[in-house]
């Protein structure tokens, strides 16, 4: 019984941990994929992916019609995010220690009408977002980590 | 000879006869532009439209007189129509212009700030639910700004004969529920004179403007149900939410056409073009001499660039060609601004493999083009990772049917392209 209760205890954290991950994002660009693993498996309702690339890993997570993918280093940091759904996903979230610079940078970029695609540049973080209703699409990384010898439009 | 019937020849004619009809200008004997060696491409359209008449025939001016004048320095290549919108009984009818046609999107949104109080009121009482609470929904753009409001029934009037009965709109500008929470765009549009538009008509070839996910999904984080500001995601059945207009028409429902000439490289202060709804249902939509390229569920096909194979779309909301480039010196907010004007050329394919068709586009100098007095350029664009975006200019000179999902016409099966 006591086994069977703390299952339910797991169950409902993983539950309540999964439900907040989905809503906020769930990786942390510039901190290690320890946490990304166990988000992962908090997320164990959702599908995800792991692909093996040059010197780095790619995990996806897809949910809602949506996919997010985390660059993972050989040295295991998150060094980028990718995703596409119907919504982008909340930066506050996947930027973690980026977001105030991030943020700094956004409010100075004006926004030019009819030019569907937003570049904001910081010193330490860059976040593209671009694509059409029902297929949005963009990326965050941060280049100071980014591994040697790979390409930024790998990041996609 | 009616004049549909004329143009309806004229069309043939300069589709039969290529790339060596109409013209825009693009024999080498052509006088070079201003700041520019490079001779225009020549296109199936010429400089000069015939004219399209019929009860299916909208006029769409980019940044002529559908357009508010206000907006015109800020938005170069900004397509707009004039939409009118009544209560499901009829009562209360107005007609908004300034309404952007987006083949990006899909249905119609408009402020409630352009709607009389006797209409909003009307509508308000044809509100969407779902277990009783009324729908709300966030809409994002791909630059990260959004709209937000309740979704309600209306009758979209595109003209007399072609009206959209008691379909779900999208009312945006609104301040109820909890946008600040659950619809944080960079920024969410709370006015017209935020947003630089009356509202926006989305013309792409799907019926919904989410489709499956938000029917199957609370999570979808388009719509939500709020009872004051509290604001839960929820599913809503396809046929609640934000319907494309023209998947609800009468007859002309398989499909639209953009009729727009040719502009010189040097650009020019405005354009007019039509929309021209159904797709060979009437004497003046009947498609010739183009090839229809199928998109996927994603509403993409693909784009082959300097050898590397993107996913793709045809945008009218999109001000530019908008795609993955790091030759190009860019300038002010991306813009590309080569010393030069750039001939380039792209392989679009259908997304089930065929058929496939060589692109011709150029890139010129945006701030040369801009600091000019002219508004419409066929030869702007900007750097964009991961997707090919086809935007206004690619519809400049030419004629672009649409066919929507679900429908058939002599061109296919939709969701497809043709061109």
């Amino acid at each position: 019984m006591k086994h069977l209760s703390c299952r339910l205890l797991l169950c409902l954290a993983f539950s309540i941990v999964s439900l907040f991950m989905v809503r906020q994002g769930f990786a942390t660009l510039g901190q290690t994929a320890d946490s990304v693993e166990s988000d992962r498996r908090a997320l164990s309702a959702v599908r995800g992916g792991t692909t093996a690339q040059n010197g780095y890993t790619v995990q996806e997570v897809t949910y809602d019609g949506a996919a997010l993918r985390e660059y993972i280093s050989a040295s295991g940091i998150v060094f980028a995010v990718a995703w596409n759904g119907m919504r982008h996903p909340d930066l506050t979230a996947l930027l973690g220690s980026y977001t105030d610079q991030y943020q700094k940078a956004l409010a100075q970029t004006s926004r030019q009408p009819g030019l569907r695609r937003l570049s904001v540049k910081a010193d330490g973080v860059v976040v593209e977002k671009w694509g059409h209703v029902r297929n949005l699409q963009g990326r965050a990384y941060a280049p100071d980590l980014i591994p040697p010898g790979v390409a930024i439009d790998e990041i996609r | 000879m009616k004049s549909g019937r004329l143009l309806f020849l004229c069309v043939v004619l300069a589709l039969v006869t290529g790339c060596g009809g109409g013209g825009g200008g693009g024999s080498s004997s052509s006088s070079a532009p201003t700041g520019s060696s490079t001779p225009a491409l020549t296109l199936p359209n010429g400089p000069t439209l015939p004219p399209v008449v019929g009860n299916n025939v909208l006029t769409v001016t980019v940044d002529g007189s559908e357009c508010s004048p206000a907006t015109l320095a800020q938005w170069p290549n900004k397509p707009c129509v004039s939409v009118t919108i009544c209560d499901p009984a009829n009562t209360y009818c107005q007609t908004v212009n300034d309404i952007l046609l987006d083949t990006g999107d899909y249905g119609l949104r408009i402020f409630q700030q352009t709607l009389p109080a006797g209409l909003l009121t009307a509508l308000s009482q044809n509100q969407v639910q779902v277990g009783s609470l009324p729908v709300y929904e966030c809409i994002e753009y791909g630059d990260g700004s959004a709209v937000w409001g309740p979704v309600q029934r209306a009758n979209v009037v595109l003209t007399a004969s072609e009206q959209a009965l008691n379909v779900p709109i999208h009312l945006i500008g609104s301040s109820a529920g909890n946008p600040s929470q659950v619809c944080a765009g960079n920024p969410t549009f709370s006015s017209p004179a935020a947003a630089l538009y009356n509202g926006s008509l989305g013309l792409g070839f799907f019926v919904q403007d989410c489709g499956p996910v938000c029917a199957s999904s609370n999570n979808n984080r388009v719509y939500y149900t709020c009872s004051g500001t509290s604001c839960t995601g929820a599913a809503v059945p396809l046929a609640s939410q934000v319907q494309n207009p023209v998947a609800h028409l009468p007859v002309d429902k398989n499909g639209i056409c953009l009729m727009f000439p040719s502009v010189p490289s040097g650009g020019t202060p405005l354009v007019s073009g039509y929309l021209v709804l159904g797709i060979g249902t009437q004497s003046n939509n009947g498609p010739s001499g183009v090839v229809a390229y199928g998109a996927d569920q994603n509403g993409n096909f693909t784009t082959v660039f300097n050898n590397i194979t993107y996913p793709a779309f045809l945008d009218s909301g999109s001000n530019g060609f908008f795609f993955p480039d790091s030759q190009v010196q860019t300038c002010d907010g991306g813009w590309f601004c080569p010393p030069s004007t750039l001939t380039l050329s792209a392989t679009t394919t259908a997304s089930a493999g065929s058929p496939s068709a060589v692109v011709q586009f150029q890139i010129a100098n945006f701030n040369t083009l801009i600091n000019s007095s002219n508004n419409v350029f066929s030869n702007i664009g900007a750097s964009q990772p991961g997707l090919f975006d086809w935007g206004l200019p690619f519809f400049l000179g030419r004629n672009v049917y649409i066919g929507l999902e679900g429908t058939a016409s002599g061109l296919g099966a939709g969701p497809y392209w043709a061109y």
